[in-house]
């Protein structure tokens, strides 16, 4: 394996102060690293190929006014397309749709799922099929659910004007959900929420199971009701889930594309545009690919702000 | 393609965190963010290089095979003409050459052509929207017709001046028209006599009758958008205009008084609540064609393909056409259709300038028109009501309509349109606002092309 002198003594070592396995700690040696690299290798170089070149290249193009003809002169233009893309109104407006988007609808998937997580994580009869039910939107394609959606949230006779007008009478009139922004923009966001719940529900579940029962025992006998074992017990036992969920679910939201494509394209005039389809316009309906590219990465850019400020808010609040 | 992944996002990810395992989201958090986000768009290397004249009418000499991509319908007997009649028709002919013909869904051949562009990968023929020929000549892809093709004055000429106008960009010919079409006024004759109303000849006369198609309960006209394609036929037969012939400005045109008043027209009747407001432009409202056969609404304004839906999903309901309401730009209605382009990119330019030829040649036109594709020939105007009877207000029309102001701008012009009206609609702007705003933006964008 390695050099006998040196490694074996710090291993040895090691093993004794750590729970790490004797071949990591002896993980200098040469052959141990080029291991590892072969291994990492395959994974990494499918990643560079379908990932990494392709965001490379994307960032090229985002610089330049590209023309899609090949041998075609695309002019260099610097962070022009930048400059217009916080300069336009749509785009500005694409992105508050998406934090609303984001603010809406990451609550609600949490804290219903959650709540589902914490009722399905009982001996419930007939839990599986609890589970089974409501993780079953999360696999249905968004193609589906998304037309699925247009018709309930159609003008006429769909299902939530009945409910809306006819059952609760909340309005008067019908109410034509895509005619108007936040009318709009709420019907993509109640899709989002009943599609993304069981996402959040498994994993909460999953986190919630690795709970040891005897921390629910101990707290019973010192007299914890439901409740304050929920928030005294499981609710500390799953914040790494929280806290992965709730990022994860604001990377996704700030990235809703294909609900809005199909539900309202975007429309009417732009005013249920997010980021991505609007991207998706700009580059492929009217060819502007510098332009589009510049949408893209400068949304890359702030959700990874916005991704790194709740991971650093995370770890504190772990740490403390 | 890479733009579906983007909300695949979460379920692996996610599950290798669970636990506690915080360090390992810092890297979790990264690539996803960054595989969520990014769109990847391929491209490749390389100049087309042509090959091959583009021949002789009638050359005997010719061989080879031609690619042939399209959008006709499968649904209908399109497809089926194209493949059982037309191709069959033009092989016999000329036995050497082949066509082998793709037929791609309408939604996504704009797509594949974008991306055939970045590939070099086109086809030697692209029957093509003729909203998309200004777009494809200007990135350079097309053969310019009116230069290289020996015979294009003669062919040219026997097509319809509205029809063939699309294929023009910067003094040049890009294509030949293949099929056209135009919207002309549809109505329910059911509702207007309940309502007493004679069938609305200009929009003065629509406008008067709305009170009594309210009362009757139906809305005086209905349209689903206001684009281009809905709005050119009011701004047009209210002497207004979009661009100048040289479609080089759009101020002084888009925002002259009449096309002010012809856009007031509709924006006033929308917001006297004589129009249904999916004119907004959303989805999920009554369809045009729903509310016409079921009395909701009581004109509307579409085109030829219409009569086999209404004929297949309302059979009991009777469609009658009358010419778009006149004003005093006339009655003008908006030109539609495809054309046929030829890529620089063919290998067999000689074979495939021969089948367009062959698709503009009479036997071509007249299978297609027996499956509802208007011809664009002149000279078969008057047997066309023969095969199909309701082609002939559309032929009527089709002699004064006008095609949207050719330019590669033109989708953005009319996603600024849209957007512009809508807002005159809602009043948040005034229509004079709103056009002055538009034409405004689109100058911006034509100015790209001068």
């Amino acid at each position: 394996m390695t050099t006998p002198t040196a490694a074996p003594l710090t291993g040895a070592r090691r093993s004794a102060t750590s729970r790490r396995p004797r071949f990591v700690a002896a993980g200098t040696g040469r052959r141990e690293i080029l291991a590892a690299y072969v291994f990492v290798v395959p994974g990494f170089a499918l990643y560079a190929l379908v990932m990494l070149y392709p965001a490379v290249q994307t960032l090229l193009l985002s610089l330049r006014d590209w023309k899609i003809t090949p041998g075609a002169d695309s002019p260099w233009v610097g962070l022009d397309n930048y400059i217009r893309a916080f300069a336009d109104p749509v785009f500005l407006n694409s992105l508050v749709n998406a934090v609303v988007y984001t603010i809406v609808t990451v609550p609600l998937q949490i804290v219903i799922g959650l709540f589902l997580a914490a009722l399905l994580d009982g001996k419930l009869p007939g839990r599986v099929a609890f589970r089974v039910l409501f993780y079953l939107p999360v696999v249905t394609s968004w193609v589906v659910v998304s037309l699925l959606f247009q018709y309930i949230f159609s003008s006429n006779d769909g299902l939530a004007n009945f409910i809306a007008v006819d059952t609760l009478h909340l309005a008067d009139a019908n109410i034509n959900w895509f005619q108007g922004r936040w009318t709009g923009m709420l019907a993509i966001c109640a899709l989002g929420v009943w599609k993304g719940i069981g996402w959040s529900m498994i994993i909460f579940l999953a986190a919630l199971t690795a709970v040891p029962r005897e921390l629910h025992e101990a707290a019973a006998i010192d007299g914890a009701g439901t409740l304050a074992r929920f928030r005294y017990v499981s609710l500390p036992a799953i914040r790494a889930a929280l806290s992965v969920v709730a990022i994860l679910l604001v990377i996704g939201g700030f990235n809703v594309f294909i609900s809005v494509l199909l539900m309202s394209g975007g429309g009417p005039g732009n005013q249920t545009q997010v980021p991505l389809t609007y991207m998706y316009d700009q580059a492929f309906k009217f060819l502007n690919f510098g332009y589009g590219s510049a949408i893209s990465f400068s949304l890359t850019a702030l959700v990874l702000v916005v991704a790194a400020i709740q991971y650093w808010w995370t770890r504190r609040t772990m740490r403390s | 393609m890479h733009l579906k992944c983007t909300q695949s996002r979460v379920p692996n990810n996610a599950v290798r965190v669970k636990g506690n395992n915080v360090k390992s989201l810092k890297y979790v958090i990264t690539a996803a963010a960054a595989v969520a986000t990014l769109t990847l768009f391929g491209c490749a290397a390389g100049v087309a290089k042509s090959t091959g004249g583009i021949g002789e009418p009638s050359a005997t000499d010719i061989s080879g095979t031609v690619t042939f991509w399209h959008a006709y319908s499968a649904d209908s007997p399109e497809v089926k003409t194209l493949e059982e009649v037309i191709i069959p028709g033009f092989e016999k002919k000329y036995p050497k050459v082949t066509i082998k013909d793709v037929a791609v869904p309408y939604d996504n051949l704009h797509q594949k052509l974008v991306t055939a562009v970045a590939g070099d990968q086109l086809p030697d023929l692209v029957r093509a929207d003729i909203g998309w020929v200004p777009e494809l000549a200007n990135l350079g892809v097309l053969v310019p017709l009116s230069d290289d093709m020996s015979d294009f004055k003669a062919l040219a000429a026997t097509t319809y001046d509205g029809s063939l106008a699309t294929n023009k960009w910067k003094d040049k010919y890009y294509g030949l028209p293949l099929d056209t079409n135009t919207r002309v006024l549809l109505y329910n004759q059911d509702v207007l006599t309940k309502a007493g109303v004679a069938v609305p000849a200009t929009v003065n006369e629509l406008i008067k009758a709305a009170p009594a198609l309210k009362a009757a309960g139906a809305f005086a006209f209905a349209d689903n958008g206001a684009g281009g394609w809905n709005m050119l036929p009011w701004i047009w037969s209210a002497g207004g205009d979009i661009t100048n012939p040289e479609v080089t400005k759009a101020s002084g045109f888009l925002n002259s008084d009449a096309s002010i008043a012809g856009v007031q027209n509709l924006v006033t009747l929308e917001q006297s609540g004589y129009l249904p407001d999916i004119i907004l432009g959303g989805s999920g409202g009554l369809a045009t064609s729903d509310g016409l056969a079921s009395g909701k609404y009581a004109t509307i304004l579409d085109g030829p393909w219409m009569y086999p839906i209404f004929a297949s999903q309302y059979p009991a309901f009777t469609l009658t056409a009358a010419p778009v309401p006149s004003g005093p730009g006339g009655s003008i209605s908006v030109v539609g259709g495809e054309d046929v382009v030829l890529t620089t990119s063919s290998t067999n330019k000689a074979a495939a300038a021969e089948f367009m030829r062959y698709l503009l040649s009479k036997e071509s036109q007249l299978a297609m028109a027996k499956v509802g594709q208007m011809p664009v020939l002149k000279d078969v105007g008057s047997s066309l009501t023969q095969i199909n009877a309701y082609f002939a207000p559309f032929s009527e029309q089709l002699k004064t309509a006008k095609p949207r102001p050719v330019t590669p701008a033109w989708s953005q012009i009319d996603t600024i349109l849209q957007t512009e009206i809508r807002a005159a609609i809602t009043r948040d702007k005034t229509v004079k606002q709103a056009l002055n705003d538009a034409a405004t933006q689109a100058d911006a964008l034509l100015a790209q092309y001068k």
